[in-house]
């Protein structure tokens, strides 16, 4: 907006002009949102057949739609000002009038020689070199030479940088979703080296917790979840590839990579289990239970699903728009949605009924710990020398055969019982001879250790390719009709094609092509993400749409600094962690979030997600374990809360001990009934892809810090710490308090206003600091990352 | 029309919340600044100001509720005549024989209008007169899950706003320390239908929008009871402390956030006094208890009709009942009695109830399922129907709908809506138009697409159906 700046000519008192347009940023918005749905990619809705979403149609010598330079001779023009209702473009029964600004702009560009670009999001990022800025001092950083061109521009005053509390602060909870220990923020704060900062990020990107902070993103974006989401909402098995995520992100695995091992892990040659695993990420969609599901219907469902949730986290696009049709303001069209899902369309994921908990969704495979795959090893190893291997199979021949005809003289009649028993008799004489009754109870008891130490292995879902299944374009989105072409796995036409000479394309074809950066969207795709990780370090997107850089997205603020950031994204290899501490060493991180007027800071202060409220909360309090991984855990829950859920009944059965102190990213995430904390915080339910969370403040959030019984618990936890941790006094142990939640000590006032707290409160037990832990815990300043 | 929030408590704001969404907020922040260009989708003038929502999920059989077809009792038993099945979507009856179900009740005429209302209905048929009986009900979804989330929010994707969503995104809410938009489920009956919170999501709009759901027992809305020991007073105390203190740090910080966050804080202590007091139906005069047939903090679908009634009072803008039993594959006569007991009457008392408070004239009450059941026999343990979606009845009262009427038919035996089709879409474009929404303008902005609750085609008022 403020890039349109008004130039009143006062000769022309009707006319605004504006600074020299820019088609995608200030004309084609407008175009598509009040045209191309007539005029736009869509041929079954396209009015008068004339499209304004390609260049050569819409300046057509015939339609004299738009006529370069010569807006009096341009259709369009005549049609947007038209008095007559019947002529009037857009239509008035659409409902989407042209604003008088709008107006105007459609008239300068024309014009201006109506100049075409193509759209932003579909054409390679191409590096530009930063800017000089006029102040030179402020820092050398590529990114924060843009920032800060764009600062001066506007006629602002870059912000100041954030206190060493407030950045110790964001660092970690922007990195690990945790909060600072007081005692590294006072060294940090203290420390006068210029390399502490660093010294301080490395840590960080370092510790476990950064893996875990980053799947929380991720998981959302992959809809993951412990249930099935539909009808029944039975929990599935699917808890190992949210541990995977996390691995992943710690071992800082390349995001092309990253990607391959999500859309086909399984058809990597010589697929490890960490990839079945992995590959897990086909599998997380919802899917229905019901008795009574027509399979076709559900074949079109989950297709769908998948086509949405694929192009959403890898293309940042809306694909799943043209399910019943083109797309109406993108080039995608009917026949890419189903061509795109047709790469899926080798996953047996249907037919499953029945009111098992967990249900049973197969394939799916048992992993173990670390600790545990090394028992089984030797355990395996220690069997073998126990008994040979050979000698194992002659042993299992001869005990199936046993059991056979142990079953044969159970059914036997009474005449015949005797000659069965002479068959087994035989058959014990040649198990003695294959080794000595010690050596055989010695084998036996090793083989029952083996399978305990196997039950306790989890079980996940995995994919696993079979026959694909024929997949036709379904006109209208009917599963029912059968009247479309048969199509096979493609990308979208107007991005490219895969060269291959393969019969046809698998999902492996696919991951390569969205990460491949010179034959396929590799980079656009970098943009989607760089894009994604700008908004997570500073509460806001370059492209502000997370998820659509279609034509109805908003373009980016700073086209050029997002195309850049793609490429180091790229030039980088993938390496997540080399590009996200890129971010955090300019200067543009560490500026002061709410800064005053005249000040300019791409810092946003923003409450903590829903997960890390629990977190910080928790870790404050002392009883945080911060175990990485495992299953998901049942902390408290307001009673009945399930009782809406049937096939089967369920109650919720909290867990107790440490489970019940696990991160928020760890709470067993059922669909339909998220844990009413993680959803007062805004946590999504994870049916669909999700890329940026919203920021609400309600009551209810309020009641959950206020009573929630684990918030609770916390208090009095954390009062017992202070009392325990903070002296002697009531001034250190209040100023423990602050250090421990707020990294600070407490001011006058707060001082003060506690102390009247401590003494007034009802509840006289000679030293009672829950009601200042739990009035501590629930300020806004704790909850808030700036 | 009186829109609701042309005045700007700062009570009322801070239920709402703060920024939230910015893709959400629009229409209510032109409202709430007494903005003089009112938003386009609002019409002229209102008939109703807000919505009972009466759910009964699963599904009940049209065709022993207000369906009456003579010809299904002269086919009964015979084989379902394939013009009407082929091609046809079917649910737990795929390959099986299909065969004709005659009523299992009988009909009779009621009211001026002459309605055909089944005997599981005594209490209904006393109302004729009050209602709108739509019996050529289309929906698109077969299965119960998605058939609820086509119902209420017109697609069976997940993620998209309920409509009590968006009925308090597009007029706000007029309710002083309650959300506007509140569920409730009742207890009794068979096997219930399971229902997702998704049923009451705020989907894409800013999530104070969403349905907050009202328990009969245990709490009333979670969390809103103090921790043991915790007084009254010490509550408040406390939060008193809290918005004290962060009112003194924000003069440092600065967050904007914060001072809708006081407000928060503010509202969550009210609703700790308000809501239990409003769950409590025990002070109500025991005639009007008697009337729904409610025993206080039963839990039943009979003081859920009672307390809709309290919050409508309250200026609740949408209420939504569910009650779960409806899903008769099997044992249909047994179950629709069990059904009907518990539901029948309570559901005529908030009608009078209503009606002798001057409250029905501008409160709009809907009765349905997600979709019917089929003309053709399922023998689930004994006779029942299996769903159905080409042909199904509901009904709509008072909020400025014309009383006493029938609207659309089913073809002779009850399976396809032949005469003025009422599709999901219409039945929310005319809910809307009650309200005072002009559905095509009713659009929000999501993924660049501009998105309705009417769907993209093109759906109609039902003008018949209003007064």
């Amino acid at each position: 907006m403020n890039l349109l700046i008004p130039i009143a000519l006062s000769f022309l008192p009707l006319l605004w002009t504006y600074a020299k347009l820019d088609f995608n940023r200030d004309v084609r918005p407008i175009l598509s949102d009040k045209c191309f749905s007539c005029h736009g990619p869509d041929e079954e809705g396209r009015k008068a057949d004339l499209r304004l979403d390609i260049e050569e149609h819409a300046k057509d010598d015939n339609m004299l739609a738009i006529v370069e330079g010569e807006p009096e001779e341009s259709e369009v023009i005549f049609r947007i000002h038209s008095d007559d209702e019947d002529e009037l473009m857009p239509p008035p029964e659409i409902g989407k009038p042209l604003s008088e600004k709008e107006k105007d702009i459609i008239e300068q560009w024309i014009a201006e020689g109506a100049p075409w670009a193509d759209h932003w999001a579909y054409v390679k990022p191409e590096w530009t070199d930063p800017p000089m800025p006029k102040n030179s001092d402020w820092s050398g950083h590529w990114i924060d030479r843009f920032t800060l061109t764009d600062t001066e521009n506007k006629m602002l005053v870059p912000a100041k940088d954030a206190d060493p509390v407030s950045l110790a602060r964001r660092l970690h909870f922007d990195l690990t979703g945790l909060p600072p220990e007081s005692k590294t923020v006072k060294s940090f704060v203290k420390d006068p080296n210029p390399t502490a900062y660093k010294a301080l990020v490395d840590q960080l990107m370092d510790s476990d917790h950064f893996g875990e902070r980053m799947a929380v993103y991720w998981l959302d974006l992959v809809r993951f979840a412990d249930t099935v989401g539909y009808h029944g909402d039975q929990p599935h098995n699917i808890s190992p590839y949210r541990d995977w995520v996390i691995r992943a992100f710690n071992d800082n695995m390349p995001y092309d990579q990253f990607t391959r091992e999500q859309l086909a892990g399984d058809l990597l040659p010589g697929s490890s289990v960490q990839q079945k695993v992995a590959s897990g990420y086909n599998r997380l969609l919802q899917t229905t239970h019901e008795g009574g599901l027509q399979l076709k219907e559900y074949d079109a469902i989950y297709a769908a699903d998948r086509v949405r949730n694929v192009s959403e986290v890898w293309m940042g696009a809306t694909v799943g728009c043209a399910q019943c049709h083109d797309h109406k303001y993108d080039p995608y069209t009917i026949n890419d949605h189903y061509s795109l899902a047709s790469f899926f369309a080798d996953l047996a994921d249907r037919g499953f009924t029945g009111n098992k908990l967990p249900t049973d969704r197969p394939p799916e495979i048992q992993i173990h710990t670390d600790e545990n795959s090394l028992k089984l090893r030797d355990l395996t190893k220690e069997i073998d020398h126990t008994l040979s291997k050979k000698k194992q199979s002659e042993l299992k021949n001869l005990e199936d055969r046993k059991g056979k005809l142990s079953q044969s003289l159970k059914k036997a009649k009474d005449a015949n019982k005797t000659q069965w028993q002479e068959k087994i008799d035989r058959i014990n004489q040649q198990l003695a001879q294959v080794a000595k009754p010690a050596v055989l109870q010695k084998y036996r008891k090793l083989l029952r250790e083996k399978k305990g130490v196997e039950d306790k292995g989890r079980w996940t879902m995995v994919s696993q390719a079979v026959k694909p299944r024929v997949m036709r374009v379904l006109p209208r989105g009917n599963w029912m009709d059968d009247s479309g072409p048969i199509v096979l796995p493609a990308v979208p036409e107007f991005l490219g094609k895969i060269d291959s000479d393969k019969k046809r394309l698998d999902r492996l074809d696919l991951a390569n092509w969205l990460t491949d950066t010179e034959d396929g969207i590799g980079l656009l795709n970098a943009r989607v993400l760089a894009n994604r990780i700008w908004y997570l370090l500073f509460g806001k997107g370059l492209a502000p749409d997370l998820t659509d850089f279609g034509g109805q997205g908003t373009p980016p603020d700073h086209p050029q600094l997002l195309d850049n950031l793609a490429i180091s994204l790229v030039e980088k290899d993938w390496n997540l962690k080399a590009f996200i501490k890129d971010i955090l060493m300019s200067r543009t991180y560490r500026q002061a979030s709410l800064p005053p007027n005249g000040y300019k800071s791409f810092q946003l202060a923003r409450r903590l997600p829903a997960e890390f409220v629990r977190d910080n909360t928790l870790a404050v309090s002392g009883l945080l374990v911060d175990k990485i991984g495992g299953p998901s855990v049942k902390p408290f829950q307001p009673t009945g809360y399930y009782r809406h859920l049937n096939f089967p009944k369920r109650t919720y059965e909290e867990d107790s001990g440490e489970s019940q102190w696990r991160r928020g990213l760890y709470v067993h995430w059922q669909r339909q009934f998220l844990h009413p904390m993680l959803k007062a915080f805004d946590a999504p339910s994870r049916e669909e892809c999700s890329a940026e969370r919203p920021q609400s403040n309600t009551p209810l959030a309020a009641l959950v810090l206020l009573n929630d019984p684990t918030f609770l618990e916390a208090a009095k936890s954390f009062a017992q710490k202070i009392s325990t941790h903070g002296g002697n006094t009531f001034e250190t142990k209040l100023t423990y308090a602050f250090e421990e939640a707020l990294s600070r000590a407490p001011d006058k006032y707060e001082h003060e206003t506690l102390a009247s707290l401590f003494t007034e409160h009802s509840n006289k037990a000679e030293e009672n600091w829950t009601p200042i832990a739990r009035a501590v815990l629930n300020l806004a300043e704790t909850n808030l990352r700036r | 029309m009186n829109i609701p929030l042309s005045t700007t408590t700062i009570n009322r704001r801070a239920f709402l919340g703060g920024a939230g969404l910015s893709l959400g907020s629009a229409a209510l922040n032109m409202l709430m600044a007494n903005n003089s260009t009112k938003p386009r989708y609002l019409l002229p003038k209102a008939r109703a100001k807000r919505v009972i929502f009466l759910c009964m999920a699963g599904g009940p059989s049209h065709l022993e509720t207000f369906d009456y077809k003579p010809k299904l009792d002269q086919l009964h038993n015979q084989p379902m005549p394939e013009s009407f099945t082929k091609g046809q979507p079917i649910a737990q009856l795929q390959g099986k024989e299909l065969k004709v179900q005659g009523h299992l009740t009988k009909f009779k005429k009621y009211g001026q209008g002459g309605q055909y209302i089944s005997d599981y209905l005594p209490w209904t048929a006393k109302m004729a007169d009050d209602i709108a009986i739509i019996r050529s009900m289309v929906t698109e979804q077969i299965n119960h899950d998605p058939a609820h989330t086509f119902m209420n929010t017109g697609t069976a994707i997940s993620g998209r706003p309920s409509m009590g969503a968006w009925v308090n995104y597009g007029l706000g809410s007029e309710a002083e320390d309650l959300p506007g938009f509140v569920v409730m489920t009742s207890v009794g009956g068979r096997n219930p239908q399971p229902i997702a919170s998704r049923q009451w999501s705020a989907g894409f709009l800013p999530s104070r929008f969403q349905g907050v759901e009202f328990n009969s027992t245990g709490d009333p809305v979670h969390y809103v009871r103090n921790p043991k020991g915790v007084s009254a007073q010490d509550q408040k105390k406390l939060i008193n402390t809290i918005t004290a203190l962060d009112r003194h740090r924000n003069l440092t910080i600065n967050d904007p956030e914060t001072d809708t966050r006081i407000a928060a804080y503010e509202m969550a202590f009210k609703m700790q006094t308000s809501v239990p007091e409003l769950m409590d139906v025990s002070k109500e005069p025991q005639h009007i208890l008697d009337m729904y047939g409610a025993v206080p903090g039963d839990g039943s679908y009979a003081s859920n009709c009672l307390l809709a009634r309290k919050l409508a009072e309250k200026g609740v803008r949408f209420i939504h009942l569910y009650h779960r039993g409806w899903d008769h594959h099997g044992g249909l006569e047994k179950y629709m009695d069990t059904c009907c007991q518990l539901t029948d009457k309570p559901t005529w008392a908030l009608i009078q109830d209503l009606k002798q408070r001057g409250m029905l004239d501008d409160t709009l009450v809907i009765w349905g399922g997600e979709f019917g059941r089929t003309p053709m026999y399922q023998g689930k343990g004994d006779i029942g129907r299996d769903h159905h979606i080409k042909g199904f009845s509901m009904w709509m009262a008072g909020g400025g709908v014309k009383g006493g009427i029938g609207y659309g038919e089913t073809d002779e035996l009850g399976y396809h809506a032949v005469k003025d089709r009422v599709h999901v879409h219409d039945m929310h474009a005319t809910m809307l138009h009650l309200l005072g929404i002009k559905h095509e303008f009713f659009t929000v902005k999501h993924q660049g697409l501009d998105w309705k609750l009417t769907g993209v085609d093109h759906s109609h008022v039902v003008k018949d159906l209003i007064a």
